[in-house]
């Protein structure tokens, strides 16, 4: 048994499983918490395929930055009133769910079947390293998206600012 | 076999360093509490051991051995977790923060750093970031007033310096082309980065005493307002290993990060490369004087309001961040 399939094996259980904790714990704190562990165990999985830029990275943005807002807007929600389900909402959520699934089936399959075609073959990226491949595709040929993308953000942002300022502020430098 | 082999190897390395670090943590205890007395014209520890040299030991017996209390209302497997979260990931850090080259002793050639991966920085940066997870939940878990507000309190301040922590750390990265922090050291041969990347600087000293909640940045503390913050419910070891993790041991790696970053590593101090001193030593001794600067601004600057810390992150110091990698930028291009 290789190094890499114990690590593949011991990732992939752990973030189905904690997966599995995301859906079902009643607690929604415990559920944010088998959410890091989902997102830290697929950045393993990412480091066990040797792609360690996006695996860095999935810890950064998404088991920080991101679950870390979650975090805080479900921390001030007192703690028994964090474990009551709404049936109804199961009614909206499933749907979209099982289009959620079917869009990421598509994905990895469509992804498990382009694999290896384009330029950056394994030898490639072991020779130039991952973050020089990401880099060079990222402010070559898809410049316009990234740039367009961080437009977007830019205008969420402003929008967000604009709709959560106050009227008027009282004492502004108190 | 081979696997075995290498598994048990890094097995062993990282105890050595996992132990290594204990025992540097809780003497940096005694160097931080007899600075502190001395800052403030007292001695300080003086009477277990001579000059209280054994009172590090002390202290971990009495913090070992003392009744762990754990409240009613808390929750338990959280309040448990919680400790263990702020502190593992801080120690996780030294798995990619490397002291010195490799060198041989008896025909084997010991490698001083546990890993050397691609995004040796970047993973730093994240395992740094996983231990707000410790605070907050910390500040869930106890179920009272004063460790949420702690912990929320904290969760504001880190959100802000991790951004400015991020593009800070772009400059150096810049200059030496790759996030791997033995290429980082290896880029510095001739000039330390200090020198294009001041701004960056300042924003990684103001950053680091945000992480490690030291005090112009301690809100999450507070202890004239808050009692204690989030550990206010904590109690024994489970107490101990908030502020070991973070005023000893993540204020300890990130200087190493940050004279990795700044100030050339093991390389030699500028002219007095001809002495016959190991590059560890060097390395050593700049990370100590770091540290001792942060101890320094710790033991004689009162504590920021919280809405000044974020108002000091997001106004000045991501700017000063920014504005550090297009000077970066200016420099590559006139100098290469």
């Amino acid at each position: 048994m290789e190094l890499n399939n114990v690590a593949f094996w011991t990732f992939s259980s752990l973030a189905v499983l904690s997966a599995i904790g995301v859906v079902f714990f009643r607690n929604i704190i415990y559920a944010v918490l088998s959410l890091i562990s989902t997102l830290i165990m697929v950045s393993g999985l990412f480091f066990n395929m040797g792609a360690e830029l996006i695996g860095a990275l999935q810890i950064i943005i998404y088991a920080v930055a991101i679950v870390v807002f979650y975090v805080l807007v479900i921390s001030t929600v007192p703690e028994d009133k964090g474990q009551t389900v709404d049936v109804n909402y199961m009614l909206v959520s499933l749907p979209v769910g099982f289009l959620i699934f079917i869009e990421l089936a598509y994905v990895a399959l469509y992804g498990a079947w382009k694999s290896n075609t384009g330029m950056f073959t394994p030898e490639v990226v072991k020779e130039m390293g991952n973050v020089k491949a990401v880099a060079s595709m990222l402010f070559t040929k898809y410049l316009f998206p990234f740039e367009v993308a961080s437009v977007i953000l830019l205008v969420a942002m402003i929008g967000a600012i604009i709709i959560g300022r106050k009227d008027h502020v009282l004492d502004e430098e108190a | 076999m081979e696997i075995l082999g290498t598994v048990i190897g890094i097995t062993i390395k990282s105890l050595i360093f996992i132990v290594g670090m204990f025992l540097a943590a809780a003497y940096l205890t005694l160097v931080e509490r007899k600075f502190a007395g001395h800052v403030q014209q007292r001695p300080g520890p003086l009477h277990v051991g001579y000059h209280g040299l054994l009172q590090p030991i002390a202290d971990a017996l009495k913090v070992l051995t003392k009744e762990d209390l754990v409240p009613d209302n808390a929750d338990k497997f959280l309040f448990y977790l919680a400790s263990l979260l702020a502190f593992v990931p801080s120690i996780m850090i030294l798995a990619v923060v490397p002291f010195g080259e490799p060198f041989e002793i008896f025909g084997f050639t010991i490698y001083p750093y546990i890993s050397d991966v691609n995004v040796g920085l970047l993973l730093a940066l994240a395992f740094g970031s996983i231990s707000l997870y410790g605070v907050i939940f910390a500040g869930w878990a106890s179920n009272s007033k004063y460790p949420m507000i702690g912990g929320l309190r904290k969760a504001a301040v880190l959100i802000g310096y991790e951004v400015a922590l991020g593009f800070a750390i772009a400059g150096p990265i810049m200059q030496a082309g790759t996030f791997s922090l033995k290429g980082i050291v290896e880029a510095q041969q001739g000039l330390w980065f200090i020198i294009p990347n001041i701004l960056a600087f300042v924003v990684i000293i103001f950053a680091v005493l945000a992480e490690t909640g030291r005090t112009p940045f301690d809100v999450q503390e507070a202890e004239a307002e808050l009692v204690g913050g989030y550990v206010t419910e904590y109690s024994a070891m489970k107490f101990g290993l908030f502020p070991l993790a973070e005023w000893y041991i993540a204020t300890f790696v990130l200087s190493a990060i940050t004279v990795i970053l700044f100030f050339g590593g093991w390389n030699p101090l500028p002219l007095l490369g001809w002495l016959p001193i190991p590059g560890m030593v060097w390395f050593f001794l700049k990370l100590f004087a770091v540290f001792m600067f942060f101890l320094w601004v710790h033991w004689t600057l009162p504590r920021y309001r919280v809405d000044q810390i974020t108002e000091l992150a997001w106004k000045v110091m991501l700017p000063l961040a920014l504005a550090n990698i297009f000077i970066v930028a200016i420099w590559i291009m006139i100098f290469g």
